[in-house]
């Protein structure tokens, strides 16, 4: 037995005692040659009663560790065995672990957290690149310990294989249930490294919501639905983790790191990405299942290849600022052979051009090129391409300005951006059913631009035979109006908001007195105006947007004159 | 009110040793005569989880005898029985858990308690076995803590796939193998004339709440021999439809 001042194994003095568990003692101890401190952890034969299991774990647990070298894993330089005691010599880890963090103080920092899970993502990294992959399948908040100077050391791998496929008639529980991944439980295929991705998920949720998967409710609930200051982007990665299907979660330790290290852009970019991604994966599962029945392996390959580069430069244009190498990069992802149809690399492109707010010409050309010539692809997953046309639509509805300082050209470029954008969202609208939620949206945005292009190509000598609009018609372009502003309100994009604002009022101003000789009456108008006013004075704009936002106020009083004009023209008429 | 108790317990076609443990009674008081009944499943490897069930259900029975009446002189009431019945939970849970540390095994065991007064019954739970309340028909008084309950609760999954899903035998806790535990308390008023069940997961998997009510209920359970005879019947029951667990069942029938 160890006790206090004596040296071990002629070179560790044992200094005092730090911990005692169930079975075991931890002491201090010193290498005075050295002069290196160490934690010797003795397992006494006569301290637990069956002594042969518990020193079984031991030794795999130990041999498992003599193995690796990673700064977050503590090493064994010794393992003693006596008749009486089995001894372990490893790295004396001060601090204490997170779990006992969570019970102390709750809930921890978002940054602290980030920065743990970054590390961890190294640690399991490490693992899972082992010639055979080491699955950790235990982690959790108490096998981590966190270290004066902020950093992290997972410990704990004597019980690193309590999750194995059980008998499945007989009952279990599992103190650590909570963390554990579905596929834990067996039944479902193998454990990987997407099983510890699933524990670092759920392991993080616990450290920023400070709710413990193991105590009642035992649910995890998105982060920000317990506080809603934490970073949305954070969330997705959260949920992604803990996925219950693995082919659903991140795939690798390092796919994490890549988003943990860029969760801030992840936040707003991540619902369209997530959606397309989604049909992407179902378009290459599909494939693979065509070609499997041909019997072409070589050509699989090939596929996933295609894959993981599209992926690969797809995160790349993600996150560089290099506006025109973003641009680049995403043409190329456009034009790899198979991924014609993916719509991530063209979403992409747009989001780009949007950024620029007044689209060059040369940009819808191009935009509109490369959709043209991979039609066939994209069109072959009708949802995603309706998705991408409405993407295109509202670029194109956003690029223009609608009206010119000179007087003339005001009703010219009126509803330039309307116009140019309605094959677009026609598209969306036919490629889409109710089902998708912007099918009604791409209706009224559909109609207005139809109405736009039928106003002015009936002042246009060259189309005489053009009908000018009936009635009927500015009724509906009054009532697409009311639609778009209303999807303006919920749109998450400020400029497109403050354009279709914009629209409305161009809307009001020219056609006062059409939309007045067919029974809309002039209350009806300064109800919409008035709506749009406010909602425009409502807007915080971000600085980019300042002036567009002024100019919009500054048209203001002339609209609402021209309504209050045409009120008058008729009580009197 | 008065009384009649009744429990039967059988290994099961397939399993070496029976882990449930349960013990039932009726105890005279100042308040009158009240009934208690407490059941446990063991788990764990080997003997072990016979060791946590039987501990925990002999914890119970040591308080209904000493305990109880005292509490009835001082008169009972819900949050007197909830904070004794949590007590012993999370004492049992602790020590559970040393033996546990020790010996290098999990052991646990799921825990349900019922005491019936006249007025009142009182249930503490936790696991996966249950309660019963069996008037003009079959109600069940207690949730099973389980993951699959809550992925259905979650809407992740559907009754049908939670049949086959293989972790419809995991505890989201139990006594002995959870850091905390956090036992559910259920009250509610005594009928007469009805029959309150505590059964193992083993007793309901293969039968349907139809075939309880047919066998269990008050028009039928009037003596102890023809509950004793009942419980047997629907134990063999699950046993010939491929019931491979322990499977124990305890009955009181007031009157």
């Amino acid at each position: 037995m160890l006790e206090i001042g004596m040296l071990l194994d002629g070179k560790y003095k044992i200094l005092s005692e730090i911990g005692r568990g169930g079975m075991s003692v931890v002491y201090m101890a010193i290498n005075e040659k050295a002069n290196k401190t160490w934690a010797v952890k003795e397992v006494r034969r006569d301290g637990v009663i069956d002594y042969e299991a518990v020193r079984q774990g031991l030794i795999v647990e130990t041999d498992l560790l003599k193995k690796l070298r990673n700064p977050h894993l503590p090493s064994i330089v010794d393992v003693i065995e006596g008749e009486e005691s089995f001894i372990i010599v490893m790295d004396y880890i001060e601090g204490r672990s997170l779990g006992k963090a969570l019970k102390e103080y709750g809930a921890q920092p978002q940054e602290y957290v980030i920065e743990w899970a970054k590390q961890l993502c190294d640690v399991l990294g490490y693992l899972h690149s082992r010639t055979p992959p080491i699955i950790y399948r235990d982690m959790k908040p108490d096998n981590i310990m966190l270290k004066p100077d902020g950093n992290i050391m997972v410990i704990d791998f004597g019980t690193a294989r309590e999750f194995k496929a059980k008998n499945l008639a007989d009952t279990s529980c599992l103190g650590t249930v909570g963390y554990a991944a579905p596929e834990q439980f067996g039944g479902r295929g193998q454990t990987d490294a997407r099983t510890d991705i699933f524990g670092l998920g759920a392991t993080m949720h616990h450290l920023l919501t400070g709710r413990n998967p193991n105590e009642p409710p035992y649910t995890r609930e998105p982060i920000r639905n317990i506080n809603p200051s934490l970073s949305a982007g954070l969330e997705k990665i959260i949920e992604k983790c803990t996925q219950e299907e693995p082919i659903n979660r991140y795939q690798s330790a390092e796919e994490l790191m890549y988003d943990l290290e860029h969760f801030e852009e992840v936040d707003d970019r991540y619902k369209k990405k997530q959606k397309h991604k989604l049909g992407a994966f179902i378009t290459a599962a599909s494939l693979s299942v065509v070609l499997a029945g041909t019997g072409l392996g070589l050509n699989i390959a090939a596929g996933q290849l295609a894959s993981s580069t599209y992926d690969e430069l797809i995160k790349q244009a993600e996150f560089t600022d290099d506006v025109s190498r973003k641009e680049e990069l995403y043409i190329q992802c456009i034009n790899i052979p198979d991924k014609s149809g993916d719509i991530t690399a063209y979403e992409g492109l747009i989001e780009l051009y949007k950024e620029d707010d007044f689209t060059k010409e040369e940009e819808h050309k191009l935009i509109t090129e490369l959709i043209e010539k991979n039609m066939d692809a994209l069109e072959s997953n009708r949802q995603s391409f309706a998705e991408l046309c409405f993407d295109v639509g509202e670029l194109y509805f956003g690029s223009y300005k609608y009206y010119t300082d000179s007087e003339d050209n005001t009703s010219l470029n009126a509803f330039q951006g309307a116009k140019a954008s309605e094959k677009w969202f026609k598209n969306a609208y036919d490629y889409s059913d109710e089902t998708y939620e912007n099918h009604e949206t791409a209706n009224a945005y559909r109609q207005v631009g139809a109405l736009s292009n039928k106003i002015s190509n009936s002042g246009d000598s060259d189309n005489a035979n053009q009908k000018a609009p009936e009635e009927e018609e500015y009724r509906e372009l009054f009532k697409n109006m009311n639609d778009l502003i209303e999807y303006a309100s919920t749109c998450d994009d400020q400029y497109l908001e403050l354009k279709i604002y914009d629209c409305a009022l161009t809307a009001i101003d020219n056609y006062t007195y059409d939309f007045i000789d067919s029974d809309i009456s002039s209350d009806q108008l300064m109800d919409m105006y008035e709506r749009v006013k406010s909602a425009v004075t409502a807007i915080k704009p971000r600085s980019k947007y300042e002036s567009v936002k002024a100019e919009i106020l500054e048209r203001c009083p002339g609209v609402k004159e021209r309504i209050e004009y045409a009120k008058n023209a008729k009580e009197e008429a | 009110m008065n009384y009649l108790v009744s429990g039967a317990t059988d290994m099961g076609t397939v399993k070496k040793t029976n882990q449930d443990s349960f013990f039932a009674n009726i105890i005279n008081t100042e308040i009158g005569q009240v009934a208690f009944a407490v059941l446990c499943d063991g788990m764990g490897g080997l003997e072990k989880g016979e060791l946590a069930s039987a501990s925990v259900v002999n914890a119970f029975n040591v308080w209904s005898k000493n305990r109880l009446p005292q509490l009835c002189t001082g008169g009972l009431n819900d949050s007197v029985i909830s904070h004794e019945w949590t007590n012993i939970i999370v004492t049992y849970n602790e020590k559970l858990k040393q033996y546990g540390q020790k010996s290098a095994v999990r052991l646990g065991t799921t825990a349900t308690a019922m005491l019936v007064t006249e007025q009142r019954w009182y249930i503490v739970h936790v696991g996966d076995s249950r309660a019963y309340e069996i008037y003009d028909g079959v109600r069940v008084l207690t949730k099973d803590q389980t993951l699959i309950e809550q992925e259905i609760l979650a809407g992740r999954i559907t009754e049908q796939q939670a049949q086959k899903d293989p972790r419809r035998s995991i505890l989201l806790q139990c006594v002995g193998a959870s850091d905390e535990v956090y036992p559910d308390m259920y009250f509610g008023d005594t009928i007469r004339n009805a029959v309150y069940m505590l059964c193992s997961d083993g007793f309901r998997h293969e039968i349907t709440e139809n075939e309880i009510y047919s066998y269990f209920r008050p028009e039928v359970m009037v003596n102890t021999d023809t509950m004793k005879m009942c419980s047997n019947e629907l134990i063999n029951l699950n046993k010939q439809r491929g019931e491979k667990d322990n499977i124990s069942v305890v009955t009181i029938r007031t009157y």
